[in-house]
């Protein structure tokens, strides 16, 4: 954290945009959150290189070797119910569950940001407007907005990842719209305005560049949570739809096998959980950097 | 502060007007023609659509439609299951008492651990305690709660044979086998909440540690007991309402996978069943009395809120 001295009070701390090299030396000390940027990266490599580390198909079924233990006959953590390989579909489902979780975390942004900051910034109708909106999106839990989305337009990828933006704009909007009023009481703000400065030119040049990184910080807590939230869509048929290996639709049709063949019903779980556990260790970190009341 | 409770329960009263808009028109977007979703049938002669579609006021314009739709619901006439003949507002009976039980349980796991944990967590600030509770709080908040779900059945009832795996006893037919079957599914539920909760605590407990009122009881003399318990911990729970409101919505959801997991026959099950039956009467209820249902208990939560914040009782808005 950067001081200020002011002359009778001695050196006041002032929360500030860090320079990049002081973020980066501050983000190192903390071993937690270096742990969480290992396991993201770790993941989304596996997701990028996943031709090259799994040595079977997802897909293609081993009808002679169904459901065989871990460490078994070239198998190193088994095979499932339609005898394949468990380690590639691990490997291959984390496509699925990070681009659910990065594009809906997208999404939202992507209409939160605007609707945000017009409702901080102007307020008055905007704001009442976007203010309901939020509030009807959230009377309605995610599962609901998917499953409404499913029985209009039938199951699929791109409904699970539009289920969970919307489910996430609430959130989103409400951060957007808190950090847009607040800049605009702030002084640069205010004399931008004095001086005449367009409208576009306040919107971007200052109250955007400034809200991102209460921004950054929610997308790192929505990602994990739209893992989370696709995990459970998948689970319940609404999500990726087999063969396509999600983790969530493993776990769905492992549930079958629990008493005789538990460990299928494993490695998913531990899939999810780690890559979850690593953005938020990672999100918390970033929160911790920029808001350091939080602490 | 009549008049800020006269606006707030006008605001959930249009929210609720427009999210019944929503569930009125997804409904109606539904591919295939309304008379479709709301009988099941598809096979119609012209003539028996006409029926239909007089029958059930589909040939009205939508606003219309839209009116007496909202007169039926009123008057608790939620049409009939395609797929079982029943009544909705039987089915939803018949579920909604399970899942209200099940959703007040874990919303009590959820404040037993988390509460606690977050006050513990604020007053040893960077002792072994606050690590611990972080951490846990981190496990509950990163774990799928249906994945969670399936290994404590592996664990307690497959293995250790403690706890029955699926179903559902009813409390007047037996309490103990009641809280047997319902104990599992609502720690899992209860856990992911409990961790969201554990947080807000904590951050609330901390900033109110930190005011001058909370320096000035200190000074006084109160014991350190008084100090967290009358002054501190007051106001923290003013945010941890807030978020008890919020978190209803996302328990509802989490709701409907355990349920699936355990095999509880509740509001969710009927729900995703619906769904793989395109039985929309259900749907339709099930959407509007979960909208109803978040929408008062935030209502309820920003009664609470101002309740326990002199600010907001002040001032008539919240801070």
């Amino acid at each position: 954290m950067t001081t200020v001295t002011i002359p009778g009070e001695g050196s006041v701390p002032v929360l500030s945009q860090p320079s990049r090299q002081g973020w980066w030396r501050r983000f190192r000390r903390r071993p937690p959150a270096v742990l969480g940027l290992a396991g993201v990266v770790i993941v989304v490599a596996v997701a990028v290189f996943a031709p090259l580390l799994a040595h079977y198909s997802p897909i293609v079924s081993q009808f002679g070797h169904v459901l065989e233990g871990p460490f078994s006959s070239g198998h190193i953590l088994g095979t499932d119910e339609l005898g394949r390989d468990e380690l590639s579909r691990l490997i291959y489902g984390s496509q699925a569950t990070l681009e659910v979780g990065v594009l809906a975390t997208l999404l939202a942004m992507a209409i939160a940001i605007p609707v945000g900051i017009a409702a901080g910034y102007y307020r008055g109708a905007a704001d009442m407007v976007a203010m309901r909106v939020t509030d009807v999106v959230l009377a309605f839990p995610f599962l609901l907005i998917a499953v409404g989305l499913a029985a209009i337009f039938g199951p699929s990828l791109q409904n699970v990842i539009l289920a969970l933006g919307i489910a996430q704009l609430p959130g989103s909007v409400r951060i957007a719209r808190a950090e847009a009023m607040a800049l605009r009481e702030q002084d640069f703000v205010q004399a931008a305005i004095v001086t005449g400065a367009k409208d576009r030119v306040i919107l971007f040049r200052h109250l955007f560049p400034n809200m991102l990184s209460p921004l950054m910080v929610q997308a790192s807590v929505s990602i994990p949570a739209a893992i989370l939230g696709s995990a459970l869509l998948s689970f319940l048929g609404l999500g990726v739809q087999p063969p396509t290996p999600s983790w969530g639709n493993m776990l769905a049709s492992a549930q079958t096998y629990l008493y005789n063949d538990p460990w299928i019903a494993i490695f998913p779980g531990v899939a999810i959980f780690l890559t979850t556990l690593s953005f938020n260790l990672l999100g918390d970190g970033l929160r911790d950097l920029f808001d350091p009341s939080m602490r | 502060m009549r008049a800020y409770l006269l606006r707030r329960a006008g605001i959930s009263l249009l929210t609720l007007v427009i999210a019944s808009m929503v569930v009125f028109l997804g409904v109606r977007a539904v591919p295939g023609s309304p008379a479709t979703a709301l009988t099941g049938n598809t096979d119609f002669s012209p003539a028996a659509l006409a029926a239909i579609n007089r029958a059930y006021g589909l040939d009205n314009p939508l606003p219309i439609q839209y009116v007496d739709w909202v007169g039926q619901v009123v008057s608790g006439h939620l049409g009939s299951s395609p797929v079982t003949g029943m009544p909705v507002t039987t089915e939803l009976g018949n579920a909604f008492p399970i899942t209200f039980e099940l959703t007040v349980l874990s919303m009590l796991i959820a404040l037993a651990l988390g509460i606690p944990t977050g006050i513990v967590a604020a007053i040893r600030r960077g002792r072994s305690a606050d690590y611990a509770s972080n951490g846990l709080a981190l496990f509950g908040l990163s774990i799928p709660s249906f994945w969670f779900g399936i290994m404590l059945i592996l664990l307690l009832s497959v293995v250790l044979r403690w706890l029955p795996a699926s179903g559902f006893v009813s409390f007047s037919v037996s309490p103990g086998a009641n809280l047997a079957h319902l104990i599992m599914p609502a720690f899992v539920l209860g856990t992911g909440v409990a961790a969201v909760l554990m947080r807000q605590t904590r951050s609330g407990m901390l900033e109110t540690l930190r005011a001058d009122y909370v320096r000035t009881a200190r000074a006084k003399g109160l014991s350190e007991w008084s100090v967290i318990g009358k002054h501190a911990l007051r106001n923290s729970l003013v945010t941890v309402a807030t978020v008890i409101g919020l978190q209803f919505g996302i328990l509802l959801s989490g709701v409907a996978v355990t349920e699936e997991v355990f095999g509880l026959p509740g509001i969710g099950q009927l729900t995703i069943n619906a769904v793989f039956q395109r039985d929309y009467p259900t749907i339709e209820a099930v959407a509007l009395l979960t909208a109803a249902i978040v929408i008062l208990i935030n209502l309820l939560m920003d009664f609470v809120y101002m309740i326990l914040s002199p600010k907001v009782r002040l001032a008539g808005e919240p801070g």
